[in-house]
């Protein structure tokens, strides 16, 4: 045989069954999967292939105010989620890519160091602190503060603290990689031309971390909508959330095709705020790159 | 402007810094510090014990779930990290080149939609749940990692030291072999540890996934809190965490980010 060339050496047929393992794996445990799940919901009669009925019923039955009310909980705590990390990391990581010379390397391990760190773990630590016998009962309780203890673990607002704890690692390392590429001259170029430093930040730092700011909104956004593990641990089993529902619905009352159409209907939620989100952000983006 | 300077540098960001490392840190701290507790039943300190250290090591489900763990992470690991090269060196320049696209997805998907697809596919197909479906969902969650980690390094290689290669003579497998695989390796070993890593921290494909018989470490974990956590769960974290920070000393010697995929 000829060789002519690193094209003509490629395009012959072995690229094919080399490439094919991971495509066929994708295609088995991606594709497949999913479209069973679009499978399930649209059909009814879980027989497996025998006698099956198309039928939006599924999907029908989720309009109502219950499974609303579940996936704006969830939207919600998400959002907020997002919204608390982002306020809470942009400062830090802003000091640190920016301000700090000494002890770089020491801060950064101790702020990467929770990302590694098992999130069933970050949150059974939380138990320690909130519980009925907990750090925080037993000191209010000493300096006489209060004279019962507080309901601090299994409500509401905990899951969305150990939420924040869990998902803060996620935000800081865009945050900081983002701030940390951004040229001082620009900043030092800024300041001569006469700005303050709060008009410095708004037109020349901020704009410049957007990227990093969109990838960590991403990076929290996403996993907490459809978190459960937080929500079953921490918030009692009195509010459902869209990830403990779906588990519901797969792992204990078995109906698959109600579940599928479930896990549809808020999975395009999730999409259509994505997509929203990152027209929103690539607009401001381009907005700085002219 | 100094003055607003002065007090964002002296006041503000000192205090934002404090506040999140003890945000991130106490409960870490207490954790850490109630593995050593003598009393079991209530958060009040009573004296210095190792017994849940000895029950830890002591206690065979606790080695059978990491033996699981483990098994499924190296799989995982040897499956992904073997095909996600192959599909990277041999889509290049031929028809299949945007391939790499398809496994974006593994990531940007929640979790919990990959689990409940994957379970509802073996449920369909009747495939009892256990290790082997275990290693089938990590490593689809490893080649979400692996492909784009390898193929950001590879596209970043002179294309020149292949074709020189095959030029010489050489095949596409002996030139993958003897020219493109050490320059990848350092994406590779970093992908490798990152889905290993991923594998063994995984809980919600595991929880899906693994059926009634298997269970891995953090199944086991989830377990042991939701009925009520003995202290030997705090031992267990406690080793986890000491794990944990030598992994990271590792990659932060090695430049590795989580999120460097994204």
């Amino acid at each position: 045989m000829k060789k002519n060339g690193i094209k003509a050496a490629l395009t012959k047929e072995t690229p094919f069954f080399m490439i094919a393992p991971a495509l066929i794996w994708q295609v088995l445990f991606f594709c497949v999967p999913f479209a069973i799940i679009v499978y399930l919901s649209f059909v009814k009669s879980s027989v497996g292939l025998v006698n099956p009925q198309v039928s939006l019923f599924y999907y029908l039955s989720l309009f109502d105010f219950s499974y609303m009310k579940i996936i704006a909980r969830s939207l919600i705590f998400a959002i907020a989620n997002t919204f608390f990390c982002l306020m809470f990391a942009y400062p830090v990581a802003y000091f640190l890519a920016r301000k700090i010379k000494r002890f770089k390397n020491v801060f950064l391990f101790f702020l990467i160091l929770p990302f590694w760190i098992n999130m069933l773990v970050q949150i059974y630590a939380w138990f320690f602190i909130l519980e009925r016998n907990g750090l925080i009962n037993t000191f209010l309780l000493k300096i006489g503060i209060i004279n019962s203890p507080l309901h601090l673990a299994n409500n509401m607002g905990t899951v969305l603290f150990v939420m924040i704890y869990c998902y803060m690692p996620f935000m800081i390392m865009p945050l900081y990689t983002a701030l940390e590429k951004i040229n001082e001259r620009l900043i030092e170029s800024s300041y001569d031309l006469g700005a303050n430093g709060w008009q410095t930040f708004k037109n020349i730092t901020l704009p410049l971390s957007l990227p990093g700011i969109k990838t960590g909104c991403f990076l929290v956004f996403v996993p907490s909508f459809g978190e459960f593990v937080i929500p079953a641990l921490m918030g009692g089993s009195k509010n459902m959330f869209v990830g403990s529902l779906i588990t519901h619905y797969f792992l204990v009352a078995q109906d698959a095709n109600q579940g599928a159409a479930f896990t549809c209907f808020s999975g395009a939620i999730l999409l259509s705020v994505i997509v929203l989100g990152n027209w929103y952000f690539s607009k401001k983006i381009n907005v700085v790159r002219g | 402007m100094e003055q607003a300077k002065t007090f964002f540098s002296r006041y503000f960001f000192p205090f934002m810094v404090l506040s999140l490392f003890l945000f991130l840190y106490i409960p870490i701290v207490v954790l850490i510090v109630f593995s050593f507790n003598d009393n079991p039943y209530t958060y009040q300190w009573s004296g210095f014990t190792l017994q849940w250290y000895h029950e830890l090591f002591a206690s065979v489900e606790i080695w059978d779930a990491l033996k699981n763990s483990l098994i499924v992470a190296a799989s995982s690991v040897f499956l992904s990290t073997i095909m996600g090269v192959l599909l990277v060196f041999y889509s290049a320049h031929t028809f299949f080149n945007k391939a790499f696209v398809l496994f974006y997805g593994n990531l940007v998907m929640p979790e919990i939609v990959l689990a409940v697809g994957m379970l509802s596919a073996f449920s369909f197909f009747a495939i009892p749940l256990g290790l082997t479906t275990l290693i089938a969902g990590h490593t689809l969650l490893g080649l979400g990692y692996v492909v784009p980690m390898v193929r950001a390094r590879f596209i970043d290689l002179d294309v020149r030291y292949a074709e020189a290669s095959l030029d010489l003579g050489a095949t596409q497998g002996q030139t993958l072999r003897k020219i493109i695989l050490p320059l990848l390796s350092p994406a590779l070993f970093a992908a490798a540890l990152l889905v290993f890593i991923v594998s063994l921290d995984d809980f919600v494909i595991s929880f899906f996934c693994a059926g009634a018989s298997t269970q891995t470490l953090p199944m086991y974990i989830f377990s042991m809190i939701r009925s009520g956590a003995s202290p030997v769960v705090s031992a267990l974290s406690t080793v986890l965490l000491v794990a944990s920070s030598l992994l990271v000393l590792i990659f932060s010697s090695l430049q590795i980010k989580k999120t460097d995929v994204l």
